[in-house]
């Protein structure tokens, strides 16, 4: 019977009785923290058995039949405690903690004691997330999770990062999970590769809209059993948040804040201004014929030398702070929570900010024993200014990116002229100072002036529930969810350098409007008959979803005195290329699910859900998924409790499960062939815009999972190791047709189609052990490792490869059956010829080829006969994955006396990076070079790298084609987070009329070990994306943070 | 008691809201959540609905063409890089620079881009004759001919851009190498294993194709222009033809073909149409020329309105010229702007170019951001000089001379040439080759007459700003190599060498 009593998903416990006493305990319970009494504190033997609550003294006063041996402690917002009780007086510490719901798992509509789940999910508590320097809690989940792969892309603030839960999940969908916070599936953003809603340069995030200090934790659901309930959107993994309730006692004040300095981690080192001017002229005299030298050194005013630092005109130190609030409480029928925050963090990008004001409020109120109403509301105002940098999904060859600038502007130029007046050419480029060739880039100092980009959200998640418990042990809910993003975009570019030159200035202001709404009814009825156990759900949830936008551009600025969208402009449009959408979509679905245990040992789960979703052709709009899951809780059998294994594991459990989940993400009407409206001159047109497939149906994903799970040592070491198999099938594939078919659409030549198939397998790894635990000294270690082997197995039309491109630009990666999605693609070289000095390809027949830029035959065997030109489609291969193989993160906690000390580190490994950015780096246009090209081949017999220097090169180095002389080992480790606090003694404080107050300094991306070449190993330039991951090219680096901060609560 | 009254009755109150509540809800769910009809977007079923709606398709199958990755703007420019007329001024390469130095490959965006865009704009034309057929009913029949000659139209034309800029020229081998993949049917579905594959068709059969297409289309379309011929008419099929003819060498058919559409005598014009030479060029090239109410030099020309803009980095002002534009070529002095005509100050044509420095711009193109200079396909000054050099190259000197100063004499009233230039065949064809240069500068016809003329791209260039090699009629580079993708889709297709 004792082991009933682990039913804790249903925490506040009403109405208990009392039964015949045979003995009274008494005592008192407390904070462990900081020692204040707890009242209200439900004190239970379990099921049947009597009960008592504390008094305003956090006294109790419980008699107990002689068969119970122990007493049960329950408080919302702590964890639950068993505690042996003969008699007599018992005082009990209750550790408030953030981890109190760490022992239930919240998955889908309903929780599960962790001990029971026998799914795969991993469980991050508020401690992970709060007072870290992010914009959005997603970003800090890098490391906390096995199975959790999270990579920001680069420092440009409230970039959404990648996010992938045991890897890719498809092809041409998105691999972001879904995100579920309070129940309310939140707006990502997210249809394709990115999850910004800002279709400008300023990145938007929605998740910023959630403050990471409202967090109280958050569910990650890794395998089918666990994400079957959400049926067709569950194939990427569901990540369920759950915010701060109040918790029972007096009201708590709780403030946090912190102040911080963000700077560039790890820059280049370009050419000073006379090593450019002697690397390029070198290039030019190299050539044939020979090219008069075009680059000179310029003194200024004081006769001082040009010597222009391009990174000190880009960047800067950023100031950031952040300031939360909340005040909260509970009694024994209401709760409440609320909190505002407010954010503004500066990027080490200038005019790069981040804004973010946001209410939080939420409560809970019994009018009844049976019946519940409660509501949870949040609006957030977040603010993201930033210019042009060149580092979001699509922009790597921007001209006016602020990242390539510093690599590609003359560093022998100033900014200014001598008068002051910016130094630009009449085309708005920069201006030339002494040399004679100029540069197709614009001065990054007008741009950082006059150009802005803004995208401003407000958003409102909330719901409103009532649940009623219509017999014992039987509710019904009923919860009504909204997200309403509203998000306004502007873009104003100048009419003298940049993007908005060639249009005289161009503002561009987009307005959008996402709606979703929700409505969620289940039943869930929880029964015990004897060792039985059988918690049941059934549900019915529709919600429909609407995006809106409209937005005008205008150009040819009237006057350069108007720097806004509002000024008077010559030129307006308003087309669907600016922004005007107007679709919808909706789901409609019925699911249950039914969790059953014999007596704690043999557990069992199903769960089925059939979804309709309006984007599927007309035949197809349904799918049915489920899963189900067997567990055994070893530990719970006498032979294990009575063997010497059942004396070092406190629990043990083998657990299974397997499921068919889908994925959802098709545009709203991608089964339909349509045509579209646009222009011809001045009359409009019709004309075929989308190859519709009648037949498109769900993508489903098949997920096997096993393992085990177990606590050792009671509770020193706690630790989780499963198997996966997710297997793919049915993909929604942008099938790509020939282009000679001349099929439009987004992208062009490709057709929806269910093709194609992969599988991700691996294994995942989750230890805590707490080291050492002494009064005065307590270390704390968590490892997590995860290791992912992805393979596409069936594509589409004859298992044709799919290219993945940077930008539109540049191809670099490859999809193709036998290898890993996204593989990294391009012309393999070897080395540089050292006779010569030039650049050798290796072709499709194997044979070496090398380049020269100018004078005869660019293309020659090494006997110097010409070869044909080397193509990076046909001769392209496959040199390395483009994502990890393996990843994990290594978490470290110190407490000594009043101090703590946590030591996070990130590491993952297995992959290839495409390292773009050197290709700029070492291009032979006029471009500045990194100081390694000063290694270049000089002379007959050289060993090196890098090519004989010819003006004009952009082959040898990898600029025109890619080649794998910038193909580079991703593996590193980096020190992600160190943070230091310290913690007031209570007496002190109290003094002062605070309850408790903790100072702490934080550090992140401190350092980072690694054999990768460019500036960060963590980098993703193409975002999210499927197709082309593990590219790093012309993106801003990351950042380096330095925070200090404190905790006060009342 | 009676609060426990109280609250039962509450809580029955409450639960039957709440079950009501999820009923109604439940039984109201409409259809529709599940079917939305898109708002933006026609759906298939609708697209050939009404007569308007047609017509609307029909301007939809010019702006396929008008692409800015195709005649709107890239396919002109290549053609005018990949010669010797002009100077890389700015290296970058989504402007060119590897089209300028003959290094593309494969996968370079241009040749990517250019093949689907054409193909593309080529699909829209036979989803459009598809879809027409399939709702003949619902408009006029005479409409209905003319609507099917303007798509057969606009396909030769597509077709003659691929097959120039991706096969060997005709020229070289009277067509027997491969061409381009032939799609006629309209290709609007997954249709199964084997769609993607298409064998290329020798460059003789779609040569044979585009004269086919041209000669229906020249029985179907109107005798008259639309208003400033934004849409093409007979005479606008019939000049492409001969431009055809030009193509394949096949002089006579050119003079055949020319003689439809140039009077006997002096003034040359058409006969019907109202296609004529302008008075003055700086009219043709004022961004927006549609000539007079009955008579234009314009046979097509595709219009383009600051609503209608080109794409970024498509436009032929923002190459070509300086202010506005952005200078990214410049005209190699070594080339057509070496030629005393456009030194002279008595021709007109001088007019069209823009110093900077040391270095000249082309400024026919000349509208400011966002660069909405109407891009001409066809005009009458090259119709008379493909029929000059027919004229010529079939022993007819005199009126191949006569066209000629046709074309010279609007620009340059005195002008006369030395007789040692136009005295015999071979000098007059050689001066009419010049002249195609210097009048038609910046149209897109450098490439494709050193193609069927057999001669090698020059190679061009100066200290400055780099030096592209010459590319020999012989060399793999002549052609553009097969776009990669359809490469990797279409499993018949065999790459250029």
């Amino acid at each position: 019977m004792k082991k009933i009593l682990y039913l804790i998903g249903v925490v506040l416990l009403f109405g208990v009785q009392a039964f015949a006493q045979t003995r009274t305990i008494t005592g008192k319970v407390t904070d462990s923290g900081d020692g204040t009494a707890l009242p209200g504190v439900s004190i239970s033997t379990g099921r049947g058995g009597p009960s008592a609550r504390t008094n305003a003294a956090g006294e109790y006063s419980i008699s107990l039949p002689s068969d119970y041996k122990s007493l049960i402690f329950t408080f919302v917002g702590y964890a639950t405690q068993t505690v042996s009780a003969s008699s007599g007086r018992v005082n009990v510490l209750l550790v408030s903690s953030q981890n109190q719901l760490s022992e239930v798992v919240v998955s889908g509509y309903s929780s599960t004691s962790k001990k029971d789940f026998t799914g795969s999910a991993v469980k991050v508590s508020a401690a992970q997330i709060a007072n870290k320097p992010v914009q959005s809690f997603d970003q800090a989940l890098a490391g906390q999770a096995a199975g959790v792969n999270i990579i920001q892309p680069n420092g440009v603030l409230n970039n959404p990062p990648v996010f992938r839960v045991r890897g890719f999940n498809s092809i041409s969908l998105s691999s972001y999970p879904l995100i579920v916070v309070d129940g309310v599936p939140v707006f990502t953003g997210t249809t394709g590769n990115t999850a910004s809603v800002s279709s400008n340069s300023a990145s938007n995030n929605p998740l910023g809209d959630i403050n990471p200090n409202d967090i109280e934790s958050i569910d990650i659901l890794k395998d089918a059993s666990s994400t079957a309930i959400y049926g067709s959107r569950a194939a990427n993994g569901v990540v369920v948040v759950t915010t701060k309730k109040g918790k029972q006692g007096k009201t708590r004040v709780n403030y946090d804040g912190w102040v911080g300095i963000t700077k560039a981690f790890n820059l280049p080192d370009m050419l000073n201004a006379e090593q450019y001017v002697t690397i390029k002229n070198e290039a030019r005299a190299n050539t044939t014929p020979r090219l008069d030298p075009g680059f000179a050194l310029q003194q200024d005013a004081s006769g001082k030398t040009i010597d222009t630092d391009w990174f000190d005109v880009v960047y800067q130190t950023g100031v950031s702070q952040n300031h939360n609030m909340s005040v909260s409480g509970a009694s024994e029928s209401t709760s409440y929570f609320l909190s505002t925050g407010y954010s503004k963090q500066e990027s080490f990008i200038k005019t790069n900010s981040f804004e973010r004001k946001i209410f939080r409020g939420n409560v809970d109120h019994h009018l009844s024993k049976a019946i519940t109403v409660g509501t949870n509301f949040s609006y957030s105002n977040s603010l993201n200014i930033g210019p042009n940098t060149g580092s979001l999904l699509g922009q790597a060859y921007n001209t006016g990116g602020l990242a390539r600038l510093p690599l590609v502007l003359a560093p022998n130029v100033s900014p200014y002229r001598p008068d002051g007046s910016y130094n630009i050419t009449a085309t708005g480029t920069l201006g030339l100072g002494a040399n004679t060739i100029a540069s197709n880039y614009p001065n990054a100092v007008v741009l950082l002036d006059n150009d802005r980009f803004t995208s401003k959200n407000d958003n409102i998640i909330a719901n409103v529930y009532g649940e009623l418990e219509i017999v014992k042990d039987l509710k019904l809910k009923t919860q009504y969810s909204l997200n309403k993003l509203n998000t306004a975009n502007t873009t104003f570019q100048n009419p003298l350098s940049g993007d908005g030159q060639s249009n005289n200035g161009l503002a561009l202001n987009t307005f959008e409007e996402y709606n979703r709404r929700d409505w969620t009814n289940t039943l869930n009825y929880i029964v015990a008959i004897d060792k039985h156990h059988i918690n049941a759900l059934v549900g019915q949830e529709e919600y429909h979803t609407t995006n809106v936008g409209t937005g005008t551009e205008r150009t040819n600025l009237a006057d350069g005195y108007f720097n806004n969208f509002q000024g008077n402009f010559l030129n307006s449009r308003s087309v669907a290329a600016t922004g005007n959408f107007n679709t919808e979509n909706g789901f409609r679905s019925f699911f249950g699910t039914v969790t059953y245990d014999f007596d704690k040992k043999y557990l069992l789960s199903g769960t089925f859900r059939r979804d309709g979703f309006s984007g599927l052709s007309a035949n197809n709009k349904y799918g049915n998924f489920g899963g189900a899951s067997i567990g055994w809780n070893i530990a719970e059998e006498d032979f294990f409790k009575n063997s010497s294994l059942g004396n070092i594991f406190d629990d043990f459990k083998l657990k299974g499960s397997y499921g068919v989940v889908g994925n959802i993400g098709v545009n709203d009407f991608a089964s339909l062939a349509l045509f579209n409206s646009g222009f011809y001159g001045s009359t409009s047109t019709v004309f075929f815009s989308q190859a519709g497939n009648p037949n498109l149906k769900w993508e489903t994903s098949k997920k096997t999972d096993a393992g085990i799970s177990f606590t050792m040592f009671k509770g020193r070491i706690t630790a989780d190791i499963d198997y996966y198999n997710n297997s793919i099938n049915n993909l929604i594939l942008n099938s790509p047709q020939s282009p000679s078919r001349g099929i439009p659409g987004d992208p062009v030549n490709t057709i929806a189609a269910n093709v194609g198939s992969m599988f991700n397998r691996g294994i995942e790894f989750n230890i805590t052990s707490r080291n050492i635990v002494k009064d005065n000294f307590s270390w704390t270690t968590n490892f997590n490792i995860s290791t992912l082997n992805n393979k596409v197995t069936a594509l589409a039309e004859g298992n044709a490869d799919i290219y993945g491109s940077t930008s539109g630009l540049e191809t670099a990666n490859i999809t193709r059956v036998g290898h890993t999605l996204g593989s990294i693609f391009v012309v393999p070289t070897a080395g540089v010829n050292p006779e010569n000095g030039r650049r050798i390809f290796i072709n499709r027949f194997g044979r070496e080829v090398q380049y020269k830029q100018t004078g005869g035959t660019a293309w020659t065997y090494l006997d110097g006969t010409p070869a044909p030109a080397i193509d990076g489609t046909l001769d392209g291969k496959i040199v390395g994955k483009g994502i990890p193989t393996f990843y994990g993160g290594l978490n470290n906690t110190f407490t000594y006396k009043d101090f703590d000390l946590t030591v996070g580190i990130t590491f993952s490994g297995g992959n290839k990076i495409y390292n773009g950015t050197q290709a700029t780096l070492r291009d032979q246009r006029f471009w500045n070079n990194h100081t390694d090209i000063l290694n270049r081949w000089t002379t007959p017999g050289q060993i090196t790298d890098i090519p004989r220097l010819e003006y004009g090169d952009n082959y040898s180095n990898g600029s025109a084609i890619p080649n794998s002389s910038n193909v580079q080992n991703g593996a590193y480790a980096k020190l992600k987070n160190v943070a230091l606090g310290y913690k007031f003694p209570t007496e002190l404080v109290n003094r002062a009329g605070i309850a408790s107050l903790r100072l702490y300094v934080q550090a992140t991306n401190l350092a980072v070990v690694t054999g990768y070449d460019g500036s960060d190993p963590e980098v993703s330039t193409n975002g999210n994306s499927n197709l082309a991951p593990g590219v790093d090219r012309n993106g801003v680096p990351s950042s380096r943070i330095f925070t200090f901060g404190l905790n006060v609560g009342f | 008691m009676t609060t426990m009254m109280t609250i039962r009755k509450y809580k029955n109150s409450i639960s039957v809201a709440l079950l009501a509540s999820v009923m109604v809800f439940v039984s109201s769910c409409t259809k529709d959540l599940l079917d939305p009809t898109p708002t933006t977007s026609i759906i298939d079923n609708e697209a050939f609905d009404n007569p308007a709606r047609i017509l609307l398709q029909v301007n939809g199958l010019y702006s396929g063409v008008k692409h800015g990755e195709f005649y709107g703007g890239r396919y002109i420019i290549y053609n005018e890089i990949r010669g010797d007329e002009f100077i890389v001024n700015r290296p970058n390469g989504v402007t060119g620079l590897d089209t300028w130095g003959q290094n593309v490959n494969s996968n370079t965006n241009e040749v990517v881009n250019l093949w689907s865009r054409s193909y593309a704009a080529i699909n829209r034309i036979n989803v459009f004759l598809a879809g027409l057929q399939a709702n003949i009913s619902k408009i006029d029949a005479t409409l209905a001919n003319q609507y099917i000659g303007e798509a057969e139209f606009l396909r030769a034309l597509s077709y003659l851009a691929l097959v120039q800029t991706y096969a060997k020229p005709y020229v070289f081998d009277n067509g027997a190498s491969l061409g381009v993949p032939l799609r006629l049917v309209a290709e609007t579905t997954l249709t199964g294993e084997g769609t993607n594959d298409l064998a290329r068709s020798t460059v003789a059969q779609v040569y044979a194709q585009i004269i086919k297409d041209l000669d229906d289309a020249e029985t179907k379309l109107p005798a008259t222009p639309s208003a400033g011929a934004f849409r093409a008419f007979k005479n606008t099929a019939i000049a492409l033809k001969a431009r055809v003819y030009l193509t394949q060498a096949n002089y006579a058919q050119v003079v055949t073909e020319s003689a439809k559409i140039i009077s006997t005598t002096a003034p040359f014009q058409a006969p019907a149409g109202g296609s004529r030479l302008d008075a003055s060029i700086s009219n043709v090239f004022n961004g927006a020329y549609t000539g007079t109410a009955t008579a234009s030099e314009t046979l097509l020309s595709l219009p383009f309105t600051t609503t209608d803009a080109p794409g970024t980095q498509n436009q032929l002002a923002f190459y070509f010229n300086t202010s506005p534009g952005n200078s990214e070529y410049y005209l190699n002095a070594a080339g057509i702007l070496a030629n005393p005509a456009l030194n002279s100050t008595t021709d007109a044509r001088a007019t069209l170019l823009t110093k900077a420095g040391t270095i000249t711009y082309l400024s026919k193109f000349k509208t400011a951001s966002p660069f909405t200079d109407y891009i001409p396909v066809v005009r009458y000054a090259e119709v008379l000089l493909n029929a000059a050099e027919a004229s010529a190259r079939t022993g007819n000197l005199t009126r191949a001379t006569d066209l000629l100063y046709a074309v010279r004499r609007r620009s340059d009233p005195a002008f006369t040439f030395p007789a040692a230039d136009i005295s015999t065949e071979a000098s007059l064809v050689n001066t009419i080759l010049t002249e195609r240069r210097i009048e038609l500068l910046g149209e897109g016809f450098r490439t494709p007459d050193l193609k069927r003329l057999g001669l090698a791209l020059p190679t061009k260039g100066n200290a400055t700003s780099g030096i592209a090699p010459a590319v020999a009629p012989t060399a793999p580079n002549y052609i553009w190599p097969i776009s990669g993708r359809e490469l990797q889709s279409n499993r018949l297709l065999v790459p250029n060498p």
